[in-house]
């Protein structure tokens, strides 16, 4: 794949179309991963993704140059993501843990199983744990660009972070032992 | 705090950091949004019109008003009958909404180009649109297996272009027209960009 060029912010802010198309390029799959984890939904993470890329075009003017652009770009990413869950809690039903059928199977893979289970806890942290999971180990933001990010501080995040990992740590150590 | 990582988080954040499959044409897309947001009809009959396309309208409302619209030299948003699909070279058409101005025949449209070869391990577009610029359009792929990707910017009308596989060989677009030209061998292809 080719290397990030990381003048490509600052060219797309200048008016610069192909810088933007290459930004676009390079980051979407990183939005998509990022909106798909936290919304559950392929359609509302493609719909997150684009209104980001929107308003990161819109609101370019304000990108300080000498500012690192991820951070930023994430800023809005979470920001639509909270829009579009607020939206959806308006018009679905709430699907509770306890509700959703296990399909671990026979046919499944161990590791398809393992995998689906990670999805299915992720889903059930509250919204500001799966976000601050979700930046600082999947997409391996610092501590310090998600407090930047979202206002919260350091010590909080970190604690949104450790609930998290103990849920996940308490849930799929029940199912690696049932595997067993 | 040391930042909660282990082995059993690590499995599962690899779990997550799964890249995604993206649609071929979904930074098209994206770019069109832009744009569209972006586009304003100048006049007030423009804006008249722009208010009528955006509502629903009626097939024979639809053709009257893109007669109006073809009329005074503008292309109204919306279901009319003068719209039409942007071609996304080697890959299905993207369903745009043309966006409302005056000057559609001279805008650069937004063109996805899919390539596939697995092997390679640096692609780029080469094009009349790009100046053969091979710094200009490297394309991307999510993992190490998925096709190529990338959105260029033309001018309506018809281009020649190819791609660059690891820097050094041309390459046509399997899935197009090959160019007639002598200059590229037949190792160029050809594409008919439409105004949006």
């Amino acid at each position: 794949m080719n290397d990030f060029d990381p003048s490509l912010p600052i060219r797309a802010k200048r008016g610069d179309d192909q810088a933007f198309i290459q930004l676009v390029e390079h980051y979407y799959p990183r939005c998509l991963r990022f909106a798909r984890n936290m919304l559950g939904s392929e359609q509302d993470a493609e719909e997150a993704v684009q209104d980001t890329f929107v308003r990161v075009h819109d609101s370019f003017p304000r990108f300080r140059e000498d500012a690192r652009f991820d951070p930023w770009l994430f800023q809005i990413l979470a920001n639509r993501c909270r829009t579009l869950m607020a939206r959806n809690r308006r018009h679905r039903s709430v699907i509770e843990y306890g509700e959703i059928p296990l399909t671990a199977s026979a046919e499944h893979e161990i590791g398809a199983d393992w995998a689906e289970e990670v999805r299915v806890v992720l889903d059930t942290l509250p919204v500001e744990q799966r976000e601050a999971f979700l930046l600082r180990h999947v997409e391996d933001l610092s501590y310090e660009d998600i407090s930047a990010m979202t206002g919260a501080g350091l010590s909080a995040l970190r604690m949104r972070v450790k609930r998290a990992c103990d849920a996940l740590r308490t849930r799929l150590t029940e199912v690696t032992e049932s595997e067993r | 705090m040391n930042d909660e990582r282990d082995e059993m988080i690590e499995r599962a954040a690899r779990v997550l950091r799964t890249p995604p499959q993206v649609r071929s044409g979904t930074v098209a897309r994206v770019l069109m949004a832009v744009r569209a947001r972006h586009a304003r009809p100048a006049s007030r009959w423009q804006r008249a019109l722009w208010w009528v396309a955006d509502t629903s309208i009626s097939a024979r409302g639809a053709a009257v008003l893109a007669a109006a619209s073809l009329a005074i030299g503008f292309v109204a948003r919306g279901t009319v009958a003068t719209s039409e699909p942007i071609v996304v070279a080697s890959g299905p058409s993207i369903e745009l909404q043309p966006v409302a101005d005056g000057d559609a025949a001279e805008r650069p449209v937004p063109v996805a180009l899919v390539f596939e070869q697995a092997n390679a391990r640096d692609v780029a577009v080469v094009g009349d649109f790009n100046g053969w610029d091979r710094a200009a359009s490297p394309m991307v792929r999510a993992g190490t297996e998925g096709p190529w990707t990338a959105t260029v910017l033309a001018k309506p009308g018809r281009h020649t272009y190819a791609f660059i596989v690891d820097g050094t060989t041309l390459v046509a677009d399997p899935n197009a027209a090959k160019a007639t030209s002598n200059d590229f061998r037949g190792d160029a292809s050809v594409m008919i960009v439409r105004p949006d």
